[in-house]
């Protein structure tokens, strides 16, 4: 049977197989183990292979700026066969005039020419380092390399820009907004924290004023569609620009960053971490750190109209009737600084753990 | 499991849920005891426990007799399970737009996310870069059969492209179509022998309506207790029980499929199903042009700038904000994909009607009944009537995975009214000629019969109660088409939580272009069904 699977092996113990607290959505404060990807496309060069270990700084590829198509004779030894994919470089001395070219890789063959083939080269090139340290898992030629990031990660929902490092500092408390004119010269290099949300004019001043990095609990959409408008006319400038990337922890609608992760991030003020983009993570050295504890009880709003409160889930309620007649599973929760508990659907919680 | 056992449990993990229930023997047949849905990750021993323990609660003696009396014991019940993983990118691959066009819209019906991709005059580093794309699962390509004459000549590029792309990723999986698929032919021939990653010689895309290649890409996607298949299998099954013509219209975070299942007498059921990445509630490409359809449905001022945010929130987190506006909303990106699901299997508007049209996935589940019936008919529109039903403990994609086809027939025949909520019955009428009244109905059932004055533009809700039989009998003052072009028709109606919906609107649906307008008629259209909506 393709779906069925019977489950014989564990004793039935007349106690409960699981604390009811499972079923409100966990959220992992931290993990382990990540693995990010670096994109290759084609005519970019890896500087690294499988099982590359790699440390902040180090070199992972060459990155051809303004790649172009050309066209040489790839002449091979008997029964060798060239491979798309492969490196390609004039043979030194014997340039005919056709082939006055740069190096590159192998794109495609050229049709009904036996050994003629398109190159993908160019002549700016910028060499691409690691922002972080691991292992390089995987590289496959115009697609990406992937690695397994050393460290822990704190994980977040999307991210803009381009993947980052710099030292933490904490810009506002995790209620606050971070205005254009409060960032200067002097966060140069830093990766900031600034609280709820910031807008689009705030981003572009951070990235001008040397700013690595923002993490925020979020991000509205128009802010970001224009911040990646700006990004975009950025990296089409003849001078590369130093990496910025953007983090949103939760989403688009305007909260605090939650107590564990506001911690979290306290405690790493100060040290040296990665932005990555692809997945959106902060990743940083977990040795050096402890990481705050958070309770079994504890919970926070996700979503609805309690958004970004947290308290203390007490007992299940049940299945409840909520706004608009829709039925849904709920538990008592003692909300901070409410007078009562109220009752929210478990679906609109998380648990960080 | 070839013999359903005393207990079962049914998971149906989706993208964004995973829905269980509990299935026992009772009263010598199987009966659905509960069902419960949770976000994914929720561990299922715990939505398993929390039916389990409302069984026990409200019937000690049946659970002890199951052996589901104590805690924990759930966790240990035989399952049928079905998974409905996020859909696989294919890149399609045509030397020109005419040759492309049926293989995308193939592929596209098949459960791949299509990135559609032209040879002539596309720039070719961009070609190779798009196929060598680490998010491309699968390449297919192909050719008009014969290659017309403006193909010929960039044959052997294509051909070339997309061997270059399998020696960048020997793992690619290749399917090669029409024109490009003759066995040990020039195409097949540059792929390097001996490579990890299938090359399979397939139909052309216009052969047999393209059924025969969607089979074959439907294949290469999704594991053995893929969701979207089982429920096709089980709307087969359903259709072969109940004897009906059956449509089931499921809507899923990542992907929808709309199945037509009809009854033969003396032969297996047959199934046509189209599995579509676009009709997922928000597809992963989110454009401007499926927020304006999300928009077009919405009964509530929300302006376009907190709608996008909302959406987004959304698909960072597709179980929350599920009551109040978030259900609201929630139910208009349902009512989008499904229209953008019908709108991608034409194929289907071409056979017979349905009799009853099933709502199926989690994104018709957190919405008051009548709601999701109204939903329905705002999307599947045919003249005509039908039952609407919502598969709402979602079991029908696990009991398509019991492969014994004996053995789910019988489970389905003792447990369909168990599967289904029913959500009434509507009807549609075409050919109207608005503004004036254009007749009577009169709706005769267990009480007093109810007389209504048809109004061509709008919908009448009557109350006609679950398990209960009516009968509608129109009278209308010209031909109009109800299925068959008539004046005077009599309807036997079934009742459900919507009741009877009489939809006099148009066919197909016509709403203002202009917003205030149309969220005005959008509001008067489904206030009637979502209590305090607005407020």
């Amino acid at each position: 049977m393709a779906g069925a699977h019977v489950a014989g092996a564990r004793p039935v113990t007349g106690e409960p197989a699981t604390d009811w607290r499972d079923e409100i959505p966990r959220r992992a404060l931290v993990e382990a183990g990540l693995e990010t990807t670096v994109p290759l496309p084609p005519g970019d060069r890896p500087l690294v292979g499988p099982g590359t270990a790699v440390m902040p700084g180090d070199l992972l590829l060459e990155h051809v700026r303004d790649p172009r198509v050309d066209e040489v004779d790839v002449r091979l030894p008997e029964g060798e066969r060239p491979l798309a994919g492969g490196r390609w470089a004039p043979v030194p001395g014997r340039r005919r005039h056709a082939d006055r070219t740069a190096d590159g890789e192998l794109l495609v063959p050229v049709p009904g020419k036996a050994t003629r083939w398109r190159l993908v080269t160019g002549d700016h090139r910028a060499p691409t380092t690691s922002a972080v340290s691991g292992i390089v898992t995987e590289v496959r030629p115009g697609a990406m390399i992937r690695l397994r990031v050393a460290g822990l990660a704190l994980r977040g929902t999307l991210a803009a820009g381009a993947t980052s490092r710099g030292r933490l500092e904490l810009a506002t408390d995790p209620f606050g907004e971070l205005r254009p004119g409060g960032i200067d010269v002097g966060r140069t290099g830093s990766i900031l924290v600034v609280g709820s949300r910031i807008d689009a004019e705030a981003l572009t001043r951070a990235r001008a004023m040397g700013v690595r990095g923002i993490i925020v609990a979020a991000i509205a959409g128009k802010d970001l569609r224009d911040f990646q408008a700006s990004e975009r006319r950025q990296r089409a400038a003849l001078h590369m620009p130093e990496p910025f990337g953007v983090l949103a922890l939760d989403g688009a609608l305007r909260r605090p960053i939650a107590t564990p992760v506001a911690a979290l991030l306290e405690r790493l003020a100060g040290h040296e971490v990665a932005l990555l983009v692809n997945p959106p993570a902060l990743v940083f050295d977990g040795s050096a750190i402890d990481l705050p504890e958070v309770g079994p009880d504890w919970v926070r709003v996700r979503s609805g109209p309690n958004l970004g409160a947290e308290g203390r889930v007490l007992e299940p309620a049940g299945l409840w009737r909520f706004a608009g007649g829709v039925h849904l599973e709920a538990a008592r929760v003692q909300l901070d600084g409410e007078p009562s508990p109220v009752v929210l659907p478990l679906c609109d919680l998380e648990r960080f753990g | 499991m070839s013999t359903p056992s005393r207990v079962l449990a049914t998971v149906d993990s989706g993208t964004a849920t995973a829905a269980v229930s509990l299935i026992g023997r009772a009263g010598g047949r199987h009966r659905l005891l509960g069902s419960t849905a949770g976000p994914v990750g929720t561990p299922v021993e715990a939505l398993l426990e929390r039916v389990r323990r409302r069984v026990a609660g409200a019937d000690p003696d049946l659970a002890q007799a199951l052996g589901i009396g104590l805690p924990g014991s759930a966790a240990d019940v035989p399952r049928l399970a079905s998974r409905t993983a996020p859909p696989p990118q294919l890149a399609a691959i045509a030397v020109t737009e005419r040759a492309l066009r049926p293989l995308a819209a193939v592929a596209e019906t098949a459960g791949w996310q299509v990135r559609a991709l032209v040879v002539q005059g596309a720039d070719i580093l961009k070609l190779a870069t798009s196929l060598a794309d680490g998010r491309v699962d699968a390449i297919l390509a192909g050719a008009s059969e014969p290659p017309a004459a403006d193909e010929r000549h960039l044959v052997a590029e294509l051909g070339n492209l997309v061997a270059a792309a399998t020696e960048r990723r020997p793992d690619l999986v290749t399917v090669l179509a029409g024109g490009l698929a003759t066995p040990g032919g020039r195409t097949e021939s540059l792929f390097r022998e001996g490579r990890p990653g299938a090359t399979v010689l397939a139909p052309s895309p216009t052969d047999a309506d393209g059924e025969p290649l969607r089979a074959i890409l439907d294949g290469l996607r999704g594991g053995g207790d893929d969701g979207r298949r089982a429920l096709a299998v089980a709307a087969g099954s359903l259709a072969t029980v109940l004897r009906r013509r059956i449509e089931v219209v499921e809507i899923g975070l990542a992907g929808g499929s709309r199945t037509l299942a009809s009854w033969r007498p003396g032969d297996r059921a047959s199934v046509r199903t189209g599995s579509v990445a676009r009709a997922a509630l928000l597809p992963r490409s989110f454009t401007d042009e499926i927020l304006d359809e999300i928009i077009r449905w919405l009964p509530i001022p929300l302006d376009r700038l907190r709608t996008r945010d909302r959406l987004r929130e959304m698909a960072a987190c597709p179980w929350g904000d599920a009551a109040g506006d978030g259900a609201v909303l929630r139910l208009a990106a349902a009512r989008a994909a499904a229209a953008r699901l019908l709108a991608r299997t034409p194929a289907m508007d071409g056979l017979p009607a349905a009799d009853i049209v099933i709502a199926s996935g989690g994104a018709w589940q957190a919405a008051p009944a009548p709601a999701t019936a109204l939903a329905l008919a705002d999307v599947v529109r045919r003249p005509g009537a039908r039952a609407l039903g919502l598969d709402h403990a979602r079991a029908l994609a696990p009991l398509g995975t019991l492969e014994d086809e004996d053995a789910r027939l019988r489970l389905m025949a003792d447990l369909f009214d168990d599967l289904l909520v029913p959500l009434g019955t509507v009807v549609q009428v075409a050919g109207l000629r608005p503004p004036r009244s254009v007749g009577t109905l009169v709706v005769r059932g267990s009480g007093d019969p109810m007389e209504v004055e048809l109004q061509p533009g709008g919908i009448d809700l009557i109350d006609v109660p679950p398990g209960e039989r009516a009968t509608a009998e129109f009278r209308f003052r010209d031909p109009v088409d109800v299925g068959t072009r008539t004046k005077r028709v009599d309807l036997g109606v079934t009742g459900g939580l919507g009741g009877l919906i009489v939809d006099l609107r148009d066919i197909p649906m016509r709403l203002p272009d202009r917003l205030e307008p149309r969220r005005e008629l959008l509001a008067g259209w489904q206030a009637p069904t979502w209590p305090g909506l607005g407020q």
